[in-house]
């Protein structure tokens, strides 16, 4: 239901990305402006792990595995077919889209850990293909280790901060809609029970399914952005699995299933790590570690979700 | 209209047989009383139905299409709907997002008119001055009224109602007992499982009685009750036949 509270958290929501997009005009700092950029995209990383495991339910632990489709994606396309990189970015949402399709038909229909593990499985699977497919074979597409180098871009941190902001914009702009959305109300019943959810009419195989895509597809983007930012992508780097986990972390720590989840937690940890680890460059990974054992010990629900519970409170 | 007719059905757990060649047949407006002793197969029975499981024999029709093995989702946008023994609300949300859940994804309704049919089922079942509480916070007799809601939002013109008056005091019982024959009187077939007889007694149009997974009677409330092996089902041989040492 949308409540008054629902619409202050939209206005500011909506305030705050307006004042973002001119960010790059004010901040003179390049360090300044690359921590908030780093910053929103892990915000929209963490929403689209969000989308589907924070709303169902169903922890997903190979996320990382489009992420690294769309930067290989876009690598590809515009090493060996000279594609622009706009055309090249949508090509590898999309390619990261029909690939969660043909994989979340079979895998989401196992349950609890069980996904869990399909879904790390495949991340793993797809990092030794593009190890080893070349070798394989006796081609030359993906690399292999030697990895890709993207055409260097030429362009300025200004221009991925405007690349990664309307993507990450668009993910919690997504959290919003199925807040209060039937496609919303069918995710949140499957989190309680499925069977219920199924008894209810609720269609949940389609359902998950259109998170699972949608997850990937924004993914895909992600990972594609990354790719032509970074110029060099190798597949133990795109499909690193500690993407995964900084993604399930921040939005465990801020809460799952909410819309200032992802926001909250992202931005939390990201700003922790750069502060702790410019000052404590030998201990801080020891530090976070444990602020975050002491969060999730204080707010096992997250910042957001414990605060929802124990004040009472309904909002997103 | 046919209403519901299940044919055979059997379903078997390995080498139990939890239902037998069970056959009935619902008629449209009426109110079917199950009963039957813990165990006799009645969830089992209802789950069969609404495609939970898919029976290990046997053939399910609504409205003379066959049902049998559909998903629970697809039966629910045909038209039946069931209620939980065992209530199973959606915590997190509140009452009326609950049931609107049901008018959205049974009934394919659009969110306004979802909205709507929402608060006319919760003004049904008397649910209004808990809409916008949290599930889990209401007591047991509303829960059990909102699982009543939930299928009713589906939009369902038959309801199967598992144990829905369980946990419920004499009184409370009298007040679900008004519901339920509004709601039948709205133009919908039920069928109840019941165990509190006065209750099953009262409603029901006819009555079936199943024991170790089979039918063993089926008939007028008076004449069920009396039958010699529903009495035996429930309460065993009569004392003085048992051979006492």
């Amino acid at each position: 239901m949308k409540s008054r509270a629902d619409r202050i958290i939209l206005l500011l929501f909506l305030l705050v990305s307006a004042g973002l997009f001119f960010v790059p005009g004010f901040v003179e700092s390049e360090y300044l402006l690359r921590l908030i950029t780093v910053v929103i995209f892990w915000v929209g990383i963490a929403g689209c792990w969000n989308i589907m495991s924070g709303y169902t339910g169903y922890i997903d632990f190979g996320p990382v595995v489009y992420f690294g489709i769309g930067s290989y994606v876009n690598a590809i396309a515009m090493t060996k077919y000279s594609l622009a990189f706009f055309p090249s970015l949508f090509l590898s949402g999309v390619l990261a889209a029909v690939v969660a399709l043909i994989i979340g038909i079979p895998t989401l229909r196992l349950k609890g850990a069980y996904f869990a593990i399909a879904t790390f499985a495949f991340a793993e699977a797809m990092k030794q293909i593009t190890l080893e497919f070349d070798r394989t074979f006796k081609v030359s597409f993906f690399q292999g280790s030697d990895g890709i180098t993207l055409p260097i871009s030429g362009h300025d941190n200004a221009f991925f901060f405007y690349c990664i902001l309307p993507v990450t914009f668009l993910v919690m702009l997504t959290h919003y809609f199925i807040e209060h959305s039937k496609f919303g109300y069918g995710l949140k019943a499957i989190k309680e029970t499925e069977i219920g959810a199924e008894i209810s009419g609720v269609n949940t195989t389609a359902i998950k399914l259109r998170a699972y895509i949608t997850s990937a597809f924004f993914l895909g983007l992600f990972g594609a952005i990354e790719a032509y930012w970074i110029t060099y992508i190798t597949p133990s780097e795109v499909f690193n699995v500690q993407k995964t986990v900084q993604m399930v972390i921040m939005t465990l720590l801020g809460g799952m299933g909410t819309f200032l989840g992802p926001i909250v937690g992202a931005a939390f940890l990201t700003l922790l790590s750069e502060s702790l680890g410019t000052r404590f460059v030998e201990y801080y990974l020891i530090m976070i570690g444990a602020i975050i054992i002491v969060a999730i010990l204080i707010m096992p629900s997250g910042i957001i979700g414990t605060l929802k519970i124990r004040k009472r409170l309904r909002f997103i | 209209m046919a209403g519901l007719k299940c044919d055979k059905i059997s379903m078997k757990f390995g080498a139990l047989s939890a239902v037998q060649m069970v056959s009935f047949s619902l008629n449209p407006g009426e109110i079917l009383g199950m009963i039957g002793p813990n165990g006799a197969g009645k969830t089992t029975l209802f789950n069969c139905i609404i495609g939970i499981l898919k029976p290990t024999s046997g053939k399910i029709y609504l409205n003379d299409k066959d049902i049998t093995g559909m998903k629970p989702h697809k039966i629910c946008r045909m038209g039946m709907a069931k209620t939980s023994q065992i209530m199973q609300p959606f915590m997190a949300m509140t009452v009326f997002e609950n049931v609107l859940v049901g008018a959205l994804h049974g009934a394919q309704l659009k969110m306004a008119k979802a909205r709507t049919e929402t608060e006319k089922v919760m003004e049904l079942v008397q649910l209004t001055e808990h809409a916008d509480k949290l599930s889990n916070s209401i007591p047991v007799p509303a829960r059990r009224r909102l699982e009543l809601a939930r299928a009713l939002a589906s939009g369902a013109n038959i309801l199967l109602l598992d144990e829905n008056m369980a946990g419920l005091n004499p009184h409370e019982i009298d007040e679900a007992l008004v519901i339920l024959k509004k709601i039948r009187d709205s133009g919908k077939s039920l069928i109840v499982v019941e165990h509190i007889m006065r209750a099953v007694m009262g409603i029901s149009d006819r009555i079936i009685a199943l024991n170790y997974g089979a039918k063993i009677a089926e008939g007028f409330p008076e004449e069920v009750v009396n039958n010699e092996a529903v009495i035996k089902a429930y309460l065993g041989e009569k004392l003085s036949s048992l051979k006492v040492a």
